[in-house]
Order: structure tokens, then C-alpha cells, then sequence
């Protein structure tokens, strides 16, 4: 019991900054509702952790928690797939930027 | 016809001078880019009467190789480009040998080749032989490009192919990028006989045979996130 009420507090909680940076425009409205329907999901699962298992049976999962663990290790991959991308892009843009400055500084000797 | 001589530079304070004068005997302008080296190497390059590009940050003979050809390109009007070394490995009197065939309109790009019946063979340590070998291998797998030798820094390009032959791949993957891009972008390519002198000193300088499987490594990830 002690764990569900510490998950909903925690999702409120997340749930709360999340809408804070949405209102500084600090993250875009698509953002904001996959945040948002993320932790709302989080606290009614943890009011009712059985529609987990109901779930789980729709699908062929044995367990809702099997389903949970399941569906978090296909997001991590993903999001890490996603952040390799984007580190790719930032060292493209880091190296123009590098060339873009090396190209107006030439020297020569005489200059 | 402008010809350009483009020279990434990485901590070759002791060699990057005499290159640059040697390869100045054999072109128009020598373009020298010091990938932030910890050394004089910029100021060497500068006396040796280069144009010299800085990058503020280290950013791999690929990158600078292809910052030394948009500035040939765009400020120098370069006709010919041609890729050659810091460390003295290369000569400078090859560079006509080199470009020639872009001279003469029969090719878009020339790569040197250490391997060649023409020249006596190269003394080479075994484990190089063998990494090259099977650079070579990877290269027609993945490349489907027929050369005979893969990661041979002296080369020339027509400023059209210059302009098609943009290196994404800042660091040693370049060499297999510009055999996919020469292929993909269907230029006329041949390959002339050079001489490569290793010394004791070169060969700890450069490439570890080790660094081969990030080459692959590097050339794998261009082709997901590219």
C-alpha cells in the first residue's frame, strides 16, 4: 500500500513540473501531453494494479508486471537509439561550426 | 588550372613544415588545417607560406580535410584538389603524377595506391599488410568499389567532384566515405601508383592497426544516423 501512495505522490508531483515548463514554454505541447498521459497512466496503475494483469492477458503476457518491465525496456531502447541520433547531429553541427570559424580565420603569412 | 593542396595537421610541429614546402614546389596554393594541435604546428605551417585554418576544436583528419576543401572551393577557386600528409610520408614530386589524369579530363578523382605492379614493393610491417588487406576486403563488401588500396591519404579530386564528395565522417571512417561517395555520385575514378616512406617515427604517430575496428565502427554509425 505504502509504495502505491509514493508512486501517486510522485507522479503528482511530476505531473506538476512538467505543466510548470510547459506554461514557461520551456518544452512544447507535445511534449507536455506525452508527459502528462505518461504519469497520469502511472497513477492509475498505481490505484488499481490489477488492470495491469487485465491487460497483460489482452495482449498474451502472463503478468502485468512482465508486460510493465517489457514495455520499459522497448522505450529505453528507444530513447537510447533516439539520444545516439541526436548526439550524432550535435557533433555534425559542432564540426561546421568548427569549420565555419577555422574558414573565416585563415592566415597567411603576410596577413 | 588552380591546384590546391589541402593538409590536416594534428601535432606536426617537427614535420608539417617541410611538407607543406614540399608540396608548395608542386601546386598553386598549400592549404594547411590544424585540427587544434598542442604544438606550433600552426605557426610551422605558416612559415612555410600555407594558408592556415585553425579548428578551435579537434575534430579528425576527415573533418579537416573537408574544411581545407570548402575553403579551396569558396574563397580560392580551386580547380583541382589534392589530399596529401603532414608527416612526410608522402612526396611532393608525386603530386604531378597525382592530378594528371584530372589534367587530361580522364578521371574525377585519383587515388594513390601503395600496391601496384608498377612499384617495387613497399617494406610494410606484417600486421599494417593485413589491416589493409582486410580494409580492403570490407571496402568491395560494403562499398562494392574495386581499389586496391583503401586508406591512402594522396588523392585528387576535380573541383566537381570535390563539390559532390562532402566528408560527413570527421574522423578515420573518411577514407571508405569517399569510396561510397565516388560510387554513389558515379564519378570516373583511377588509381596511380605512389611511394609511401614509413619511418620509425611516422608509424607511432600514425594509425595503430588497432584503430581499424573504429574506423568500422565510425563508418557503421554514419550509415544508421546519416
Amino acid at each position: 500500500m505504502m509504495f502505491q501512495w509514493i508512486l501517486i505522490a510522485f507522479s503528482v508531483f511530476a505531473i506538476g513540473k512538467v505543466l510548470k515548463q510547459y506554461r514557461s514554454q520551456k518544452i512544447s505541447l507535445h511534449s507536455f501531453l506525452i508527459w502528462a498521459l505518461f504519469w497520469i497512466g502511472v497513477v492509475l496503475v498505481a490505484l488499481r494494479p490489477s488492470a495491469t494483469d487485465e491487460i497483460a492477458e489482452l495482449v498474451g503476457v502472463e503478468r502485468g508486471a512482465d508486460l510493465i518491465v517489457y514495455l520499459s525496456i522497448v522505450f529505453l531502447f528507444y530513447a537510447v537509439y533516439r539520444l545516439l541520433g541526436r548526439m550524432e547531429e550535435q557533433r555534425r553541427e559542432i564540426t561546421k561550426l568548427t569549420r565555419e570559424i577555422a574558414v573565416r580565420e585563415a592566415k597567411k603569412k603576410d596577413s | 588550372m588552380r591546384i590546391v593542396a589541402i593538409i590536416p595537421a594534428y601535432n606536426e610541429e617537427q614535420r608539417v613544415k617541410a611538407a607543406a614546402e614540399d608540396a608548395a614546389c608542386f601546386v598553386d596554393t598549400v592549404v594547411v588545417v590544424d585540427d587544434c594541435s598542442g604544438d606550433a604546428t600552426f605557426d610551422r605551417a605558416l612559415e612555410a607560406g600555407a594558408h592556415v585554418l585553425r579548428h578551435v576544436v579537434n575534430r579528425g583528419q576527415g573533418a579537416a580535410l573537408q574544411t581545407g576543401t570548402e575553403y579551396a572551393l569558396r574563397e580560392l577557386g580551386a580547380d583541382v584538389i589534392v589530399h596529401f600528409d603532414a608527416d612526410g610520408q608522402m612526396q611532393g614530386e608525386e603530386i604531378q603524377k597525382v592530378v594528371a589524369p584530372i589534367l587530361s579530363g580522364e578521371a574525377d578523382v585519383v587515388l594513390g595506391t601503395r600496391f601496384s605492379k608498377e612499384v617495387p614493393k613497399v617494406k610494410m610491417p606484417l600486421v599494417r599488410r593485413v589491416t589493409l588487406f582486410l580494409g580492403l576486403l570490407f571496402t568491395r563488401v560494403v562499398s562494392g568499389i574495386k581499389v586496391s588500396d583503401t586508406h591512402n591519404g594522396f588523392r585528387a579530386l576535380s573541383k566537381e567532384a570535390a563539390e559532390e564528395v562532402v566528408i560527413t565522417l570527421d574522423r578515420m571512417a573518411h577514407a571508405s566515405e569517399i569510396l561510397d561517395l565516388i560510387r554513389a555520385k558515379k564519378l570516373r575514378y583511377t588509381e596511380v601508383p605512389v611511394t609511401i616512406r614509413y619511418s620509425e617515427e611516422t608509424l607511432q604517430k600514425g594509425q595503430s592497426s588497432l584503430n581499424s575496428l573504429k574506423i568500422v565502427k565510425d563508418f557503421i554509425k554514419g550509415q544508421f544516423w546519416g
